[in-house]
Parts: structure tokens; sequence; C-alpha cells
């Protein structure tokens, strides 16, 4: 026997409502959708709110992933921070890159517990400019009387757009060239970085004859340790760049930028003295895997401890190209910032702490322990050299920084699509120019689609 | 005349019985928590998710810009949807196949009467429990082509390891290879406790009409697994579509494992900030997951032979 089951006029109309109902719930929370998508931070205040009268909270919390294994000597430094000033620092590991912190810090703009203090890498800041989700600093530095001019101006002026200051350099660094100088001397080389690519296409071949099996002269960095930022340097010394210089100009498809990275194919397929690294290149030149990489001057420390016994690693400034020799260096690292949403008792308790965070005495502490740059002009670093010559390279390379390209730092995703092409160049040999013209097909759109429309 | 209709209406509703209201109530006050917290945690977030697939909505941002089926529209006439899907599907059908087959082999295997059975189980099934990051980040090392055991290994035979981590067909091989140790445990467990029960009075019978071992297994023992295949299949598909930790620990670009799932992260939160089209994403998957699960309760279900 069967049974019919009948929908009533009853249970229609309940069901519409439990649908109405439903649909209503899920529109609510989430974002605003009454006045478009404008961020509305082109309209905020460049010198960033007024503290008048706003007495510092007692106690706040900072984001950070420690670059650099940064966690000790930070809270070293907050140690003294609190014993200065009474405002205690709660110390939040969010994440273990950069990017894990901006997923956390995104979701909590969505109604989270924000934090009074969060480090913002190069390629994130931007985003929350245009997401109107932090503040400009200029009041808050005052108020907690922060002398700005005493920033190294190229780190300070990285976090400026619209005529404000949206962050303030902290965990900075710059790319630095490393090398095995055991290899060096096997080779028959000068115990120096090259000065150009070509140079070192000239010493690669001698690099490679003595070096063991499956070992490469050079590694090209992991295309998920932000390629994207190191071949800067080679794309600039061939005259080209993923944009043009401060500007939304895409330009990784011009003859310059072709030649750049058709010289990096060149190197894994042709010369076949390069690879590229799978994870980190800075730890396969520990493990004696290449000879040779580039990498963050935070990479250091932790490399000198790395090969500590088994060879002596020695550093130089990027190598120029055929078009220029220098700047070829583009600058990097992080910065710290300060939420919107936030007290303002929290904010201005944020921004004393900022300043002693990034102070002469805590800049060259954080240095010494890091590798990263001291980013005070004050900052008496007799000491830091004193203890570790090597970092001297990497301070006097910040004369010849550029600021990076605007098609890296501050469009969305652009850094995964750079390392996406990059890896069809040196993974999948595809053709140089075509990978290029694809990828200013993507960032154009990138830009048109999703920072354009929330830019003044 | 009034009176005699309202008659017959009370007539044709017969009144409820205090035991029975008494019993709806105790079965209210019972599913009420259970029911307002599927709502609240299950079918709200769907919802919302549809809602949000409509929208231009950069995470984070305040605002957002209602676009209707635009982000629909986007990922099927771009150029990665191809690509994503057919991810998808090749690590749906590899994952699901090699765990079913795999936990199949070691059940048939761990079904019989072997010294140290019982140590043997436990380790087959011991990576199902394990947590995935810990998981990806142990074979990352393995997998290592410069500093890992397995590059270690194949040095020692004279070999180069392949670059695991930058092409990527291996790099889904990778990930295909390890999602599938970790969860044949599970289908292993599973398929070991159907085999059990298979009526022992049957596999006498098939002996004594002079069937042999694979005889036995292809006529009475799958058959009489069916049931167990069917729930396997409806679980481990559900579960290789929603994959998500080893892939985000061993290819964090999701370069050549960009799976639906993995795309739905990788637009909200790596790097892209794509929330609306993020939502759209999951959306596609949540229909794909619905249709699958109901095909094989339709159809599937059918030929599956219940003892």
């Amino acid at each position: 026997m069967t049974t019919h089951s009948y929908l009533s006029r009853r249970s229609l109309l309940g069901l519409a409502g439990l649908g109405v109902g439903a649909a209503a719930l899920s529109a609510c929370g989430g974002p605003s959708t009454t006045s478009g998508s404008g961020s509305g931070a082109a309209s905020t205040d460049p010198n960033g709110p007024s503290f008048d009268g706003v007495q510092p909270a007692k106690q706040i919390t900072f984001w950070s992933n420690h670059p650099g294994n940064s966690e000790a000597v930070t809270r070293q430094i907050i140690q003294k921070f609190t014993a200065s000033t009474g405002i205690t620092v709660n110390l939040v590991t969010a994440g273990s890159t950069y990017e894990e912190v901006a997923q956390k810090f995104q979701a909590a703009q969505a109604g989270g517990q924000l934090p009074d203090v969060v480090v913002f890498s190069d390629v994130w800041w931007f985003r929350y400019y245009t997401q109107n989700s932090i503040i400009p600093l200029a009041n808050a530095l005052k108020a907690a009387g922060v002398d700005p001019t005493d920033y190294r101006d190229g780190l300070y002026a990285d976090y400026q757009y619209a005529g404000a200051q949206w962050a303030v350099p902290w965990a900075r660094s710059t790319p630095l060239f490393y090398y095995n100088k055991s290899d060096w001397k096997k080779a028959g080389l000068p115990d120096r970085a090259p000065k150009t690519w070509a140079e070192f296409a000239e010493w690669a071949p001698k690099l490679q004859a003595v070096a063991g099996a499956g070992q490469h002269a050079y590694e090209h960095p992991a295309l998920a340790d932000y390629a994207g930022w190191t071949l800067q340097n080679i794309l600039w010394g061939y005259g080209g760049g993923w944009s043009k210089k401060d500007s939304f100009d895409i330009t990784c498809d011009t003859d310059q930028s072709v030649a750049a990275l058709q010289y990096v194919q060149d190197s894994v397929y042709k010369g076949k003295w390069a690879g590229v690294s799978n994870k980190s290149a800075t730890d396969d030149l520990a493990a004696g895997a290449c000879s040779a990489t580039i990498g963050s001057t935070g990479s250091l420390v932790g490399i000198q401890k790395a090969v500590a016994g088994k060879f002596q690693v020695g550093v130089g400034f990027l190598p120029g190209g055929p078009v220029s020799q220098s700047p070829v260096c583009p600058t990097g690292g992080a910065g710290v910032g300060i939420p919107k949403g936030i007290k303002p008792e929290n904010q201005l308790a944020a921004a004393k702490f900022i300043g002693y965070l990034t102070n002469p005495e805590s800049t060259v502490a954080f240095s010494q322990a890091t590798g990263y740059m001291p980013v005070r002009k004050s900052a008496d670093t007799s000491s830091l050299l004193a203890a570790n010559p090597l970092i001297g390279t990497a301070i006097k390379q910040l004369d010849v920084t550029r600021t990076q390209d605007y098609a890296r730092v501050f469009l969305p995703g652009a850094d995964q699509e750079m390392a996406k092409s990059v890896a069809q160049i040196v993974t999948q040999q595809a053709d140089v120019k075509q990978a290029m013209s694809s990828l200013k097909g993507t960032l154009e759109q990138i830009y048109t689609t999703q920072v354009k429309p929330h830019l003044a | 005349m009034s009176n005699a209709l309202a008659g017959a209406a009370v007539a044709r509703r017969p009144r409820v019985s205090p035991r029975i209201l008494r019993e709806w109530a105790l079965f209210g006050l019972l599913a009420f928590p259970n029911i307002a917290l599927i709502l609240m945690f299950v079918y709200r977030p769907l919802l919302t998710n549809v809602y949000y697939s409509t929208l231009d909505w950069t995470l984070g941002s305040s605002t957002a810009r209602v676009i209707g089926l635009d982000n629909y529209r986007e990922f099927f006439t771009g150029p990665d949807a191809a690509t994503v899907l057919g991810t998808t599907a090749i690590f749906t059908v590899t994952t699901v196949g090699g765990s079913m087959l795999l936990g199949l082999l070691l059940a048939t295997v761990l079904n019989r009467r072997l010294v140290g059975r019982t140590f043997a189980r436990a380790t087959v099934f011991a990576p199902y429990v394990l947590s995935g990051v810990g998981v990806g980040l142990v074979w990352t090392f393995i997998f290592d082509p410069v500093t890992g055991v397995l590059a270690g290994l194949l040095r020692m035979a004279g070999l180069g390891s392949p670059q695991w981590f930058l092409q990527p067909d291996l790099s889904l091989t990778m990930v295909i290879i390890v999602y599938v140790w970790k969860n044949l445990g599970y289908c292993a467990v599973i398929y070991l406790a159907a085999m059990q029960a298979v009526d022992r009075d049957l596999l006498e019978a098939a002996a004594i009409d002079g069937a042999g071992p694979v005889r036995t297994f292809v006529s009475i023992v799958w058959p009489l697994l069916s049931p167990t295949s069917f729930f396997l299949l409806l679980t481990t598909i559900l579960g290789s579509l929603q994959a998500f930790d080893l892939i985000r620990i061993m290819t964090p670009l999701g370069n050549g494992t960009t799976t639906l799932m993995y795309d739905a992260y990788l637009q909200a939160f790596g790097g892209y900030n794509r929330a609306g089209y993020s939502a759209a994403i999951a959306t596609i998957l949540f229909v794909i997951l619905l249709a699958m699960t109901v095909v094989q309760l339709r159809v599937l279900e059918r030929r599956v032979h219940y003892a």
C-alpha cells in the first residue's frame, strides 16, 4: 500500500514563512550594502583622530607572527615598556606568517575582538587602508610623544598614502645576497657578491664545477616565499618591473621585464646552474644544497646559527643588471599600526607602545636578535656591528633601496599571481612573454575591480 | 443550521488528548536545544553564505555591493574554473578510490588470524585520528627534495628527488598519497567490521561447493559488503570534497592542488580577500555535494544488497 502526503495550504504558508525568516536571518550581520563598496578611507582626516583629553589605557593587545623568531626579544622589550609606563601588553601569536595574522585581523573586522597593535607586512597595510580598518598615525604619534622624523626616511615613507601615515616601520628588511664562502674559495672566486647578474652568469659554471651532487650554484627563492618580492631586483636591473615606478601601470610584459625573466628561466634550463627552492632557499643554502641565494636580512641571524661549524656565510648587495646597477634592492618586511575600531584610550596606549617598540634602543636589540634593520636614524649601531659585522652590509644597502612596485604591494593577491606565473616559467618552461602577458591581464583586472573603486 | 455545522466541524477535528500534548511538549523540550543549535550554526551560516555570494565584498570591509549572480558567472566563465573543477575531480576520484581499495585489501589481510593482529589494526587506524596539520608537516619533511627522508633514500640509490613542491602534477600526487595514507585506516576498519559480520555458514557452504578464495570473495563477501561500500563511498566522497588541512599545510599556494574547497579558502583568505566570490565557490561546492549525495541515495542505493 502506498501512502501519499499532500502539502496543505497551512504547511505551504508555514514553509514560506520559514523561508522568509531564514532569508531575513541570513541577511542580518555582515557588510552594509547601503553605501556602495567605497571604503571611505580617502575621506578620513589624514592626521587621524584627535587624542585631546584622552588618557591611555592600562592594558593593550599586540598581534604578531614574531618575524625572524622575535618572540623572546619582543617580550623583553614589552617588559621594559611596562616597567616604564605601567601599561601591560598582551603579546598574542596571531599566526606564523604575515598572511595568517592578516586572516585573523580581517576576520576580526567582522565582529571579533580586535587587537590594539597589529603587525602589517608590506603587502597588507594598503588593503587595510582601502578597507578603512586602520587609523592615520600622525596625531596618535604626536600625542604619544614619538618623533616621526627620527625614523629612516625611506622606511617611514613606505607606509604613506593619500597624505597620511598608516604604519611605522618595525621588522624591516631588504633582500641580501648570501653565499657559501667555502664554495667561493673552491671555485677561485673573489670573496664578494657579484656586482651584476652577468658577472654571476660567468661565475656560476665555475661554482657548478666544484658543486656536489644535486647542488646548484644558485637557488631562486621558493615561489611561496614571496618570489615577487626578490624578483624585483632582477626586473629593475633589466629596466623592467611588475609595474611602473609609483604607478599602477602594469609593465611585467615589457621587453625589459621579459628579458629579465628570460635570464631567470635560462639559468634553470639553459645554463642549468640554478634551481628553484621548494620551501626555503636560505635553509637550502645552510643545508649545502646551493652555493648562493637571495634571502631576507631577517634570515641573517638564523642562517649564521644554522651554518655555524659547517662553513662561513658571506653577504653582499644584490647584483645589478644591464640597465641599472643601483638602486635595485627592494625594501620589505613589516611595520606596526593601529586598528580603527578600538577605543581612543587603547589607540593612544598603542601609539605609546609602538613608539617604545621602535625606539633607538629597542630597534637595536631587535636587530641584534633577528637581523632586521634598525629603523631609527639615531640608533647606535656600533654594538650591533661589533657583534655581527654582516648586519653592516645590510644597513649600508638601505642607502640604495627602492620602494616596491605598486603592482606587488597594493594589488590583493598579486603576490600569488606572480608566484603562479613565475612557477610556469621556471618549473614548466613556459614561454616568458605569454606568461607575463597573461599575468598583466590578471593584475589589471585586480586593479580595476578591487583597488580602483576604493581610491579617491 | 449553524449549530449543526459547528457540531460537524467539532466532529471532524478530534480533541487532542492531554497525554499527546504532554508528549509533544516533552519532544519539544528535548529537541529544541538541538534544533536551535542546528538552525543557528548550520542553516544560518549556509543561508548567510548564499547571501554573501551575491555581493562584491572585500573581506574586512564594512561595505559591499550587491551584484546578483556575477560571482557565479565569473567563476564559470573564468580561466580557472576548468582547472579547479578538474583538480577537484582528480583528487576526489583518486583519494576515494585509493582509500577504499587499499582499505579493502588491508581489511582482507587483517581479517586473517595473524600474530600481532590487534597491534596491526591499531597501527592501520592510527593515522586517521591524527591531526591533519601534524600529518602534513611530517610528510612535508619526508618529501622535502633537499633535506627530506625520501630524498635521502633516493640519493643512496643514486637517484635525484622529484620536485614535489614545484611541479603541479607532482604536488597533487604528493597530497593524494598522504591523504590516502591518512584515511585508508578508516575504510579498513569499517570493511573489517563488515567482513567479520559475514555469516560463516555462507562461507562454509561456498567452500563445500568448491569455491576458491577469489570466487568466495567475488560471489559471497563482496555483495554482502555492498551496504558498507555504499556507506564508505558516501562518507569518503564528502570528506574528499571538503579536504583542506593537508592541502593547506603541504602546498600553501595551491600550485596544482587548488580544489573547489581550497579555492574558496584562497579567494577569501589567501591574499585575494574576495569574500563574496569565495562564498559563491563555497555555494557551488555545496550544490555539488548535495547533488552527489542525492544521486548516491537515489541511484546507487538501489544496487546495494542488504543481507
